[in-house]
């Protein structure tokens, strides 16, 4: 009679699973030490380097750009043309006062041409 | 390995338990106890696209990933130098943001960490008569708080639905959000230092600094209004944000508020205010954050290429309105009375009213506001909806502001990626419920 009624109450749902693959946590960080004197402060901002895609190209790339920002400003962005990017580039140089050399600023729009269009953006 | 496995063993348990036929009944609860199952681990559960594009963002918020930064909770990451954080979408249930999980945009790499309030001072300096430089116990006592409910919005919040896409910070919906300001007037300041004849602007500089050479935009973050320009009278500079301190990552000690502009003017950890005899040239008002000068700050990629199209420097904010639940991540039972509920706003006065369609935008019901908390601030909306029969739906909301600018189907497109407020749409799926 039990069993009657568990199999019939079973065959209208399933039972969830529990996998195996790595979750997606953050961790929880211990409060701040405070004192009562003018200085208010906070803990250091994290740094979430992301991965560029291998090739010639990507040592100029995150040497360079990363001197003003990190190089999730180039992961972040939709595949652009490779026109645009070296728009950016140049802006970066030109507008920004980024002080890249011909030869490397060359390499970098080169690099992001090569890997982050439309036609070639894989991460 | 699980702390309680060594107290309890599962033969001890099946004897305490009793009867063999029960032994029988409950040893799946034994089984169940492996550590697979204790551990906080997903199987099936699919990551989000590491990008988007060419095509608009699909997603509501941009995609990063939830990261946990000072004073605030898990938020969804754009850049972490300088510091870009969105704010997911279920934050947007309620009229004001809590701080914690209020966006953040920084421009420039070297934000502050630390404020030494024995030694800060927001100056009042330029063309005046007496510069003053305030402590923030002065601000506090020796002027009369004001309180405005005001929405902080990105100029480029929604920059990825584009078409064709911009480069710029990509954000979904999330850069934006109300809190309620409290502080000193910009003018009443203003007017205690003395404004001389001739002044034409007022200039606002916070705490960040980046390492470009100096004069140039990667160096120094400036934005300035115009003396004439009446939202001055509105101007808050604010150091309580919902009742609390400002968290260091939105501008501790105090940001300048504008009621209605967008959030490029809202300098954070403002320290100088200064006022000009000469229009602001920097690249930040010269360069950065102009729109076409034509209606919707609307142009096409051609027209920018083939040159002559005459910028201004971004504004108020248009009207928009948001679904924020239900989201899509739950499939609805046909025939069940679900509630959609939302926020709406604009930059030019309070939302009057919040439609939703259901059909395809062939018919829209008017939705039932919440509490009007001023001009300026989110206005929560709420409309029942009951879905009779199973089937794919698409739910739409549009708001009209007292103006009576109301939103349309119709995108914006501008090389800055500013000003979006096309109608939002929510694909719903409904289910069988019998």
């Amino acid at each position: 009679m039990l069993v009657a009624t568990c199999t019939a109450v079973f065959a209208q749902f399933q039972s969830g699973s529990y996998g195996s693959k790595k979750a997606n946590s953050i961790d929880q960080t211990a409060p701040d030490q405070m004192s009562s004197d003018g200085n208010f402060a906070v803990a250091s901002f994290p740094s979430f380097t992301p991965e560029l895609a291998e090739g010639e190209g990507r040592a100029e790339t995150e040497s360079f750009c990363a001197m003003c920002h990190s190089t999730r400003y180039i992961t972040m962005q939709p595949p652009l043309p490779a026109a645009t990017w070296e728009t950016e580039v140049n802006k970066m140089i030109k507008t920004f006062g980024a002080p890249i050399p011909d030869a490397s600023a060359k390499k970098i729009i080169s690099y992001l041409e090569t890997h982050y269009t439309p036609e070639a953006r894989k991460q | 390995m699980e702390p309680w496995r060594g107290r309890v063993s599962r033969r001890d348990a099946l004897k305490w338990l009793g009867a063999a036929a029960g032994g029988a009944a409950f040893g799946g609860w034994f089984d169940a106890s492996s550590s697979a199952a204790l551990a906080q681990e997903r199987a099936d559960a699919k990551a989000i696209e590491p990008f988007t594009g060419p095509g608009p963002n699909p997603h509501w918020n941009s995609i990063g990933p939830y990261i946990s930064e000072p004073e605030k909770a898990p938020l969804i990451l754009l850049t972490d130098r300088p510091v870009q954080l969105e704010t997911p979408r279920s934050y947007f249930r309620t009229a004001f943001t809590p701080n914690d999980a209020f966006y953040v945009r920084w421009h420039l790499p070297e934000i502050p960490k630390r404020v030494d309030l024995v030694d800060w001072k927001l100056k009042i300096e330029g063309n005046v008569n007496k510069p003053l430089a305030l402590s923030l116990s002065e601000l506090m006592e020796k002027f009369k708080p004001v309180s405005v409910a005001a929405v902080n919005q990105c100029s480029g919040n929604s920059r990825s639905r584009f078409q064709p896409r911009v480069p710029g910070g990509q954000w979904g919906n999330g850069a934006m959000g109300n809190a309620m300001w409290t502080g000193v007037r910009l003018r009443e300041l203003l007017d205690a230092t003395g404004v001389k004849a001739g002044s034409v602007e007022v200039q606002f500089q916070g705490l960040e600094t980046g390492p470009g050479p100096k004069g140039l935009g990667s160096n120094v973050f400036l934005k300035s209004l115009k003396l004439t320009d009446s939202v001055l009278d509105e101007a808050v500079v604010a150091y309580l944000m919902n009742g609390e301190p400002l968290p260091m990552l939105n501008g501790f000690p105090v940001r300048i508020v504008v009621p209605g502009y967008f959030a490029t003017y809202w300098m954070k950890c403002l320290t100088w205010i200064r006022v000009l005899s000469a229009p602001d040239e920097n690249f930040w008002m010269k360069t950065g954050y102009r729109m076409p000068d034509k209606p919707r700050g609307n142009t096409t990629p051609e027209e920018v290429k083939a040159g002559g199209v005459k910028t201004v420097p971004i504004t108020r904010m248009p009207v928009r309105s948001f679904l924020v639940s239900p989201d899509g991540s739950l499939k609805i039972p046909a025939g069940m009375n679900v509630t959609l509920r939302g926020i709406a706003f604009s930059g030019y006065g309070r939302v009057v009213k919040v439609e939703t369609s259901e059909d395809g935008a062939k018919t829209w019901r008017e939705a039932e506001l919440g509490e009007d908390l001023g001009a300026y601030s989110f206005r929560t909306w709420e409309a029942k909806w009951m879905p009779k029969t199973p089937g794919n739906y698409t739910v739409e909301v549009r708001a009209t502001d007292e103006k009576g600018n109301v939103q349309t189907d119709e995108g914006v497109w501008n090389p800055g990626g500013y000003l979006w407020n096309k109608i939002e749409k929510q694909d719903i799926v409904v289910g069988k419920a019998s």
